[in-house]
């Protein structure tokens, strides 16, 4: 690679150096752009703003750093002293900016942002001349500009949460913990209406399941450790059941919700999946074409909306078919049914990529010796869906974990954690309280995390792409093969009706009361909804863009070049997709809402909020793409002795054009669809459609609020069609797995 | 240079980042965080627009989010008016230097009682008389009598059949609980809200949110303010309304200033026109049937007049307090809520 062009001529070499590109850039945005600003307005331009008016000896110093090293990367000097120049005096430089704005708490203005981002490219290119990191100054440079992102827009955030838990108005303190994980908003077991004691109950669900654990574990020969493991698992599983059932508050709540809706969602994943690989129908397969495309353009708790029309208290199955006047969608029985909706089409997504990694052969061997089909599935099938299964099992886990529009709307009288999070913060104005709920949901998510990296090891679980071998499948059984499609049947037919209650929702007065057909609900859109929904088009846009670009270059460097901290700047990266959603937003509105970082109230915070939220997207899928290429093409263009920068964008972009294309539309779509992460950051101006459309919800204008839904599902699916037409003429297919 | 010509591309992409990105920038306008309903806080755009040419961005949210939205950006707010939603909160803003009063140029024409309960600390914007909604349908089926009292609200027969909000982000539900407490005391209100507990089906975020279900029939009784529940009436809903024989609580609208706005003049042009009569009238025609505050303001029929309903005395400026409000609303959260209604 690069470093041996470059060994051989290192400390004789020589000459001029592109750092005068980014002095320039510095310099020009020192003189005349604004180094601070007074207000959110970031565009605010007057003279006292600047940095030689604002701050006089910092901005001779920065001056007179960037004049120097711009000079001396014009003049042909040699590159080994150069580069120690540039690093120390360009680090200095950039240290003594951002030091400034810590100090003073001045918000940052558009001139500081790129002179200090110039600055650190500076830094980068003169730690690579100097020799000091042997990569070439390109990569350098980004690997700076992108660990310096990650670091302020996902661990500064995240940090701010852990840090606000227990420093109660500058005071270190334990106590809002220890308040907040003993109210009885939090875990509230007994119930003083009736005569029995829950405690008791809860306890004997939890030894009995604890028991039970230990004989499953005690049943393949009795040793110690899976004794005891078995025991503990059933220990904390029958916990959670008991809590969940007979007591209340948020904890339990939420780890019930998701220990009902993950298992069922991942067998009905796994349906899908097995019918995808082995039915011969084809209507199975057009089917299952559309239930992969669900999760993209369902925006959230659409399902949980309209269920209230089929099951809510006066639903048509529920009140008209049945007769009955029960609330019994509100509550864990709702949420849970909405989430199964909204999910299944992701565990599908996971699983069929395990199904497909199946191989044919064994099956047909194991055939052939005769085996019965039910042992060929014990022996061969079974332990190669596993892995696939766990993983399918845990995302929907920490799906369910972080949910939040569907709680929000079928919730009914019990809490939630990632609402709590929500009504903390907005109902009560509590910071702390709501930073010790992130940090419990967060603990929480991470834990399932690392189980699964334990369990699985470091593979990943989102494509897992192995080459499908020679053979055929044999078909499945009959009956199982009947069963199969009448369950794809039932949800289908399920999701259909949904789905057409909020279309006629649209376009009735008033559902249940006064059916006559109206337009009036879209002509209130086109009013009202409308400014908004270009607006949230708007955004999601830019985001898209950006989250691709710097996907694209965190995936480069992590998977094609070596250096000290790669690690850390993967899981960095990919931390943003294992926070929740409205923890993320608490942490967004706690870390940048006063001092230097001061960007609550902008667009800008909606646009990196979404932009750090869908990038660990990008990521992966640029990171699969980039495996199916091989390194010589690279190889070669650098022996050209083309810097990486060009080799990035003559070779690489070109070959990953179908994936770069799917992971921006992709980005795009989910920022339409993202509520929990952005709930807090709207402002005058900056209202985003998902947002809108809970208020009109709530507030009664479900003929509205369908109309909006109505909208955006056709859009998006729109958009995901052109998508898809325009890879095919690329001539690639286009993998769904990554925008899961 | 080679370089432009090389990057074209790259180029373009920059420019078009940067035109869509102006979109961001802003000028001459009122930033109004909106705590009416949804239809009203639309409708004031379009009207204050026209009148003077000044454009609204509106947030709207419940009552005690604008607070606390408020309150969280007190350093450097975005908002320049605070429009609409139960008083106590815009008192307790006065109070810890949030908000700031203006006296509005129709200061004289507006309601003196409404005046006189609140001081110089935020602008009655209209009057707002707590009540039950009540669907006698759902009722009738149930074979529950209509409830004529607060106390008529424990009856087991309501089981499931009541809507409230929460007082957590609702400044409705606030009122109410300040309504009871004192009718009753704090005591007997609070066992009062824990007998009728059992009966709530749902704890709602909005204060307008039960008339909703109500009108659906999916409950019984909806705890709220009357006007809301006359729109919803006049909409086509099946609702009937009544007021409880104790005596019942209102809330004055409020309509401040924020201290330290952005943009201070315009906001308070937009005061001004919003409790002139005209800036009043865009309320009715966005259905509202609440009691404006300007005397001046031709009335609509529907509207509920406090002269027709057994009013207590409401003691806005103690019940307003921040220490006493934010007890209250804790020691229900910590007391009521939680309590299992099965």
């Amino acid at each position: 690679m690069a470093v041996i062009g470059r060994t051989s001529l290192k400390g004789i070499a020589s000459g001029r150096s592109p750092a005068w590109m980014a002095g320039l850039v510095a310099l020009i945005s020192l003189l005349v752009l604004p180094w601070g600003r007074t207000d959110r307005n970031l565009l605010e331009f007057d003279s006292r703003l600047l940095v030689l008016n604002q701050a006089p000896w910092l901005g001779g110093l920065l001056l007179a750093v960037v004049v120097v090293l711009t000079l001396s990367s014009l003049l042909h000097l040699p590159l080994v002293q150069r580069g120690y120049a540039l690093a120390g005096l360009g680090g200095a430089g950039f240290l003594a900016g951002v030091g400034w704005l810590v100090a003073t708490s001045v918000p940052f203005g558009v001139g500081a942002f790129i002179a200090l981002t110039a600055l650190l490219v500076m830094v980068g290119i003169g730690l690579s001349e100097s020799g000091i990191i042997q990569n070439d100054p390109f990569v350098t440079s980004s690997i700076l500009l992108t660990s310096l992102f990650v670091l302020l827009f996902i661990v500064y955030p995240l940090f701010t949460v852990l840090r606000e838990s227990v420093l109660v108005k500058g005071v270190f303190t334990l106590n809002k913990i220890q308040s907040v994980l003993t109210s009885p908003l939090f875990i509230s077991i007994e119930n003083p209406y009736t005569d029995h004691s829950e405690q008791l109950l809860v306890n004997l669900t939890t030894l009995a399941l604890g028991l039970l654990g230990a004989g499953l574990a005690a049943r393949g020969g009795f040793r110690w450790p899976r004794v005891l493991t078995g025991l503990g698992v059933g220990l904390l599983l029958g916990w959670i059941v008991g809590a969940g059932i007979f007591g209340g508050g948020a904890f339990p709540t939420s780890l019930y919700l998701a220990l009902i809706v993950a298992p069922i969602t991942t067998a009905l994943g796994l349906v899908f999946a097995l019918l995808e690989q082995r039915s011969r129908a084809a209507w199975v397969r057009r089917s299952l074409a559309v239930v992969s495309l669900l999760p993209l353009i369902t925006p959230p708790f659409v399902f949980a909306f309209a269920l209230t029309y089929w099951l809510g208290r006066s639903g048509i199955i529920t009140s008209d078919l049945l007769g009955l006047k029960t609330s019994f969608l509100f509550g864990i029985n709702g949420v849970a049914i909405a989430q199964v909706f909204a999910f299944t089409p992701v565990a599908f997504l996971i699983l069929r990529g395990s199904v497909q990694g199946l191989n044919a052969s064994l099956e047909e061997a194991s055939a052939t010796l005769r085996a019965h089909p039910w042992h060929t599935f014990r022996d061969i099938t079974w332990p190669l869906l596993r892995p696939g299964l766990a993983a399918a099992f845990l995302l929907t886990i920490i799906e369910s974990l972080a949910d939040f529009g569907n709680p929000m709307l079928l919730g009914g009288d019990r809490n939630f954690l990632a609402t709590e999070v929500f009504l903390a913060l907005t109902g009560r104005y509590d910071p702390n309280e709501a930073a010790v709920y992130g940090v419990v949901l967060l603990c929480l998510v991470l834990t399932i995390f690392g189980l699964q990296r334990l369990w699985l090891g470091n593979t990943s679980f989102v494509t897992v792409t192995g080459k499908p071998g020679a053979g055929n499948f044999s078909p499945l059984p009959v009956w199982l093969e009947r069963t199969l499609q009448t369950i794809l049947a039932l949800w289908g037919l399920a999701v259909v009706l949904l789905y057409f209650s909020i279309f006629y929702g649209s376009f009735v007065q008033i559902w249940g009361i006064n059916n006559s057909f109206t337009f009036k609900h879209y002509v209130d859109l086109t009013n009202l909804g409308l400014p908004v929904l270009l607006k949230t088009a708007q955004l999601a846009f830019i985001s898209a863009i950006i989250a691709t670009l710097v996907g694209f270059l965190i995936a480069y460097l992590v998977s094609r070049q070596q250096f000290w901290g790669r690690g850390l700047l993967e899981v960095g990266s990919m931390l943003s997709f294992a926070t929740p959603g409205t923890v993320m937003g608490v942490a967004y509105i706690l870390a940048f809402n006063t001092g230097p970082w001061l960007l609550t109230g902008t667009g800008i915070i909606i646009v990196l909020a979404l932009v750090f939220r869908n990038m660990p997207a990008a990521v992966r899928g640029v990171i699969s793409g980039l495996s199916q290429i091989d390194k010589s093409l690279e190889e070669a263009s650098t022996l050209l002795r083309a810097p990486s920068s060009t080799t990035l964008r003559r070779v690489l972009i070109p070959l990953l054009i179908p994936q770069l294309l799917a992971g921006m539309v992709f980005a795009f779509v989910r920022g339409m669809t993202a509520i929990s992460q952005i709930i807090f950051l709207i402002s005058p101006g900056n209202t985003l459609a998902t947002v809108l459309m809970l208020r009109w919800i709530e507030q009664g204008d479900l003929g509205r609020g369908a109309a909006m839904a109505t909208v955006m599902i056709l859009g998006l699916l729109t958009v995901i069609l052109i998508l898809f037409a325009v890879s095919r003429r690329l001539g690639r297919g286009t993998s769904l797995e990554a925008a899961v | 240079m080679a370089i432009w010509k090389r990057n074209v591309r790259w180029w373009v992409l920059v420019a078009l980042l940067l035109t869509m990105s102006t979109g961001l920038a802003q000028q001459r306008v009122v930033n109004v965080i909106c705590s009416v309903t949804q239809n009203w806080c639309e409708a004031l755009g379009p009207a204050f627009k026209q009148a003077t040419g000044i454009d609204v961005r509106i947030v709207s949210v419940s009552t005690n989010e604008a607070l606390a939205r408020l309150r969280a950006e007190q350093a450097n707010p975005t908002f320049d008016v605070w429009f609409g939603g139960t008083g106590d909160p815009h008192y307790e803003a006065f109070k810890d230097a949030i908000t700031e009063w203006y006296r509005v140029k129709a200061y004289n024409d507006l309601s003196p009682v409404m005046k006189a309960a609140i001081g110089t600390t935020y602008i009655p914007l209209y009057q707002g008389i707590l009540g039950f909604g009540i669907n006698p349908k759902v009722l009738q089926d149930r074979g529950a009598p209509i409830p004529r009292c607060w106390k008529d609200l424990a009856n087991p027969a309501y089981r499931g059949l009541i809507q409230v909000s929460n007082p957590n982000t609702s400044g409705t539900a606030y009122t109410q609980i300040a309504t009871l407490v004192q009718i009753f005391g704090e005591d007997e209100a609070f066992n009062l809200m824990k007998s009728y507990h059992r009966n709530v089906a749902e704890y709602t975020r909005s204060g307008v949110a039960p008339r909703i279900a109500l009108g659906r029939g999916e409950i019984g009784i909806g705890i709220q303010f009357m006007h809301d529940l006359v729109e919803f009436k006049k909409q086509g809903f099946p609702i009937e309304i009544v007021a409880p024989c104790e005596g019942t609580g209102y809330e004055i609208g409020g309509l401040s200033l924020v201290r330290g706005a952005k943009n201070k003049a315009n906001g308070q042009a937009f005061m001004d026109w919003a409790v002139s009569p005209a800036g009043q009238q865009v309320g009715f025609q966005a259905g509202i049937f609440s009691l404006p505050s300007n005397t001046k303001t031709p009335l609509i029929e529907g509207i509920p007049d406090p002269k027709d309903f057994k009013l207590i005395n409401y003691d806005a400026k103690k019940f307003g307090n921040p220490d006493l409000r934010q007890r209250l609303i804790a020691r229900w959260t910590r007391e009521v809520f939680p309590l299992p209604r099965r």
